[in-house]
């Protein structure tokens, strides 16, 4: 664990026309960690995601990358600093291969024919490198994978740039028990193996078997953000119901965190 | 008054430590070697060549470098020439595996058991039956070098009799000379409590490797616990210590156990316990019961829920009072504790941060355990495997390569 965050937001705001989703949040996201980021539905965890990935740009507030003030202004800003997304709908495409969907709109060539040998190397690599067992070849359609698969298949794709950080939104929340399991560990295992990591989840358990760090939402402002070996359980649910729990969480009168 | 090592004495370390490290990190380079080792060069040339001498390493150029120019050697270990065989004696199957040098499976034998009493003699006759069909598949000049067992109870560490295995029935039993006998390799049998094994092998090869201080916690019929300490296990006086399933975690309302109390871990939140809690069919054991109660609990069924609220609470306590006490880095959750860790993680982490010290818990990681099933073979081969880590060449010598 590090003291010095990769990524850090301060006071980000952002409105959808006249409807406000984020008011004033700060985010910390560090290497080596799985932060959850937890709040109710519509608390806008997406919508936050979405600003880091560059999909929507922030109103207002400050984005810091390794210790710089960054703008990002598309995916491919923060691909290009190492930032990467696991949307909730994956976005893979069925009718296409494991080794398509890990490349898709970034092949590889070489001069104008696809280099398929060398993204083949890639996702196997990859694929490997996350212990990944799970799948019988990488040739294999999308479409005939299971649920767990998918998942990491598109986790796979989001490591396999070097990335330092990978955002994962809600990547167990249509799983059973067994294939969310697999999803976890993988998770931990990107912190482990030291990148930056959030998740994303609604589950409890999920949150606290493999978290560091709990940054809770509410209504759009962030209630807290604390270490997963100094809350319990209810101080979570407590500060995602009520954005407070005892001393942790937003003071009313000003919405200021502590 | 002893004086300082002697060359002699210092070589022999070298050697053992030499071979721990290809052992347990696979094929490595002679300057990361001298790296880690802290030695020059030109020591590390030789202690190679003797250990290749000796046929326990080779050199060789790596499989796949996936970079330009010329690689450099790197030393392996000889995995398919020196092994061991490990032995597990579980509570519904018996397996034996031939493991080579570097911790690779070469072979392995299984056979379910119906859980209840076992009788000693049987068991190791059917143990002994998986060693020579495994060592039949061997091929000639390679060497067994060490025998290590795996059971469910106390054993003592000075001479491996089983005190009692209440799961399987056993009290008093000379298991490790029986099995000894009846392998008649030669090389005696270490026998070590499962748990303990689970532990050794998950720090040294799986989620705790590079982790000096860690907890390991086993879930099969009972509660098996192992606990690294400062890098080695924690045997206590007689080899009986690390039994966490047999803390006392609720004396007063708790159910009895198996070895005699009431309000045990192991009968608070072992399988039994969870299973009851749950309502579930009582005919229904083992994992994929225990999965299917965190299956449920995912659905939304109430019993399930609630059976694993209370199994992760007292998890968490004994859990919580064990890091004030030995203050791990980390916590392992093996067998089918895995499945009840994720199933209750949140009741579990948040018993552990209310009763453990803020200090000792700061840095604390909780982890299922990497190895699966595999766990305890990989430990009893790493038992097995101890004695020609310390003293490569006399141990060959001894097993008349
Ligand atoms: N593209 C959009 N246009 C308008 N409103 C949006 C858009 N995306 C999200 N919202 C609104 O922002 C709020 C936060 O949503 P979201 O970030 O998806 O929350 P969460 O992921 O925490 O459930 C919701 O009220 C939602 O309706
Ligand atoms: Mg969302
Ligand atoms: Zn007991």
């Amino acid at each position: 664990m590090t003291a010095t965050p990769i990524l850090r937001l301060r006071g980000i705001e952002k409105s959808f026309g006249p409807v406000q989703v984020l008011h004033d949040v700060a985010f910390d996201v560090h290497p080596g960690e799985v932060t959850a980021l937890v709040g109710d539905n519509g608390a806008g965890k997406s919508t936050l995601v979405k600003c880091i990935g560059g999909i929507h740009p922030f109103d207002g507030g400050e984005y810091w990358f390794e210790g710089e003030r960054v703008q990002v202004h598309s995916p491919r800003d923060a691909a290009a600093m190492g930032v990467e997304i696991v949307y909730q709908d994956l976005a893979l495409c069925d009718n296409l291969d494991i080794v398509q969907n890990m490349f898709l709109g970034r092949e590889k060539r070489r001069g104008l024919v696809l280099d398929d040998a060398t993204m083949e190397e890639m996702a196997a690599r990859t694929l490997e490198g996350l212990s990944v067992r799970t799948v019988k070849s990488i040739r294999q359609q999308v479409s005939s994978l299971s649920g767990g698969q998918r998942q990491t298949v598109a986790i796979a794709k989001a490591v396999l740039w070097n990335s330092k950080v990978v955002v994962l939104d809600e990547p167990t929340a249509a799983l059973g028990v067994a294939q969310t399991a697999q999803v976890l560990e993988l998770v931990r295992r990107l912190a482990d193996n030291g990148l930056a990591v959030v998740l994303i989840s609604h589950n409890m358990n999920d949150v606290f078997a493999v978290s560091d760090r709990i940054a809770a939402l509410y209504l759009g402002r962030m209630a807290a953000q604390v270490k997963a070996s100094d809350v319990t359980h209810s101080q979570i649910v407590e500060l995602i119901t009520s954005g407070r729990s005892g001393d942790l969480g937003l003071v009313h009168t000003n919405g200021a965190t502590p | 008054m002893k004086a300082g090592p002697s060359q002699e004495e210092i070589r022999r370390h070298n050697l053992g430590t030499l071979l721990r490290h290809v052992h347990l990190g696979g094929s490595t380079s002679r300057a990361v070697l001298a790296d880690r080792m802290g030695l020059n060069r030109s020591t590390i040339l030789g202690l190679v060549s003797e250990l290749s001498s000796a046929g326990l390493i080779r050199e060789e150029l790596p499989q796949d470098t996936g970079r330009a120019g010329r690689p450099s050697l790197v030393v392996r270990p000889e995995s398919d020439r020196v092994y061991v065989l490990a032995f597990d004696v579980g509570v519904d199957r018996l397996a034996a595996a031939r493991i080579g040098l570097g911790g690779v499976f070469l072979g392995r034998r299984e056979t379910p058991w119906p859980r209840g009493g076992f009788d000693s003699g049987e068991v190791a006759d059917v143990l002994a039956g998986f060693a020579r069909q495994l060592m039949d598949t061997a091929r000639d000049g390679t060497l067994c070098v060490g025998l290590g067992a795996a059971v469910r109870g106390l054993v003592r560490r000075s001479d491996g009799v089983v005190r009692s295995a209440a799961h399987i029935g056993w009290k008093e039993e000379e298991f490790g000379e029986d099995l000894t006998r009846r392998l008649g390799l030669g090389l005696p049998v270490s026998v070590e409590n499962e748990a303990n094994l689970g532990a050794v092998a998950e720090h040294l090869r799986g989620a705790g490797t590079g982790c000096q201080d860690l907890l390991y916690l086993h879930g099969d019929i009972g509660i098996g616990g192992g606990i690294i300490a400062g890098g080695q296990l924690l045997g206590g006086d007689g080899g009986y210590g690390g039994e966490i399933g047999h803390m006392v975690v609720n004396p007063r309302g708790g159910r009895p156990c198996g070895c005699g109390a009431r309000g045990c871990l192991e009968s608070e939140a072992g399988e039994r316990a969870l299973l009851q809690a749950a309502r579930r069919d009582p005919s229904a054991t083992g994992r994929d019961a225990v999965r299917a109660v965190v299956e449920a609990a995912d659905r939304g069924d109430i019993s399930a829920r609630a059976a694993l609220h209370d199994v992760g609470d007292w998890l968490g306590i004994a859990v919580g009072g064990l890091v004030n006490i030995l203050n791990p880095r980390t916590v392992i959750f093996g067998g089918t504790l895995r499945e009840v860790f994720l199933g209750s993680a949140a009741q579990i982490r948040s018993r552990i941060n209310s009763h453990a010290l803020g200090a000792a818990r700061e840095h604390l990681r909780l982890r299922v355990g990497e190895l699966g099933d595999d766990a305890v073979l990989v430990g009893a081969a790493e038992l097995a495997f101890s004695e020609i880590l310390v003293g490569p060449l006399e141990t060959l010598a001894r097993t008349g390569a």
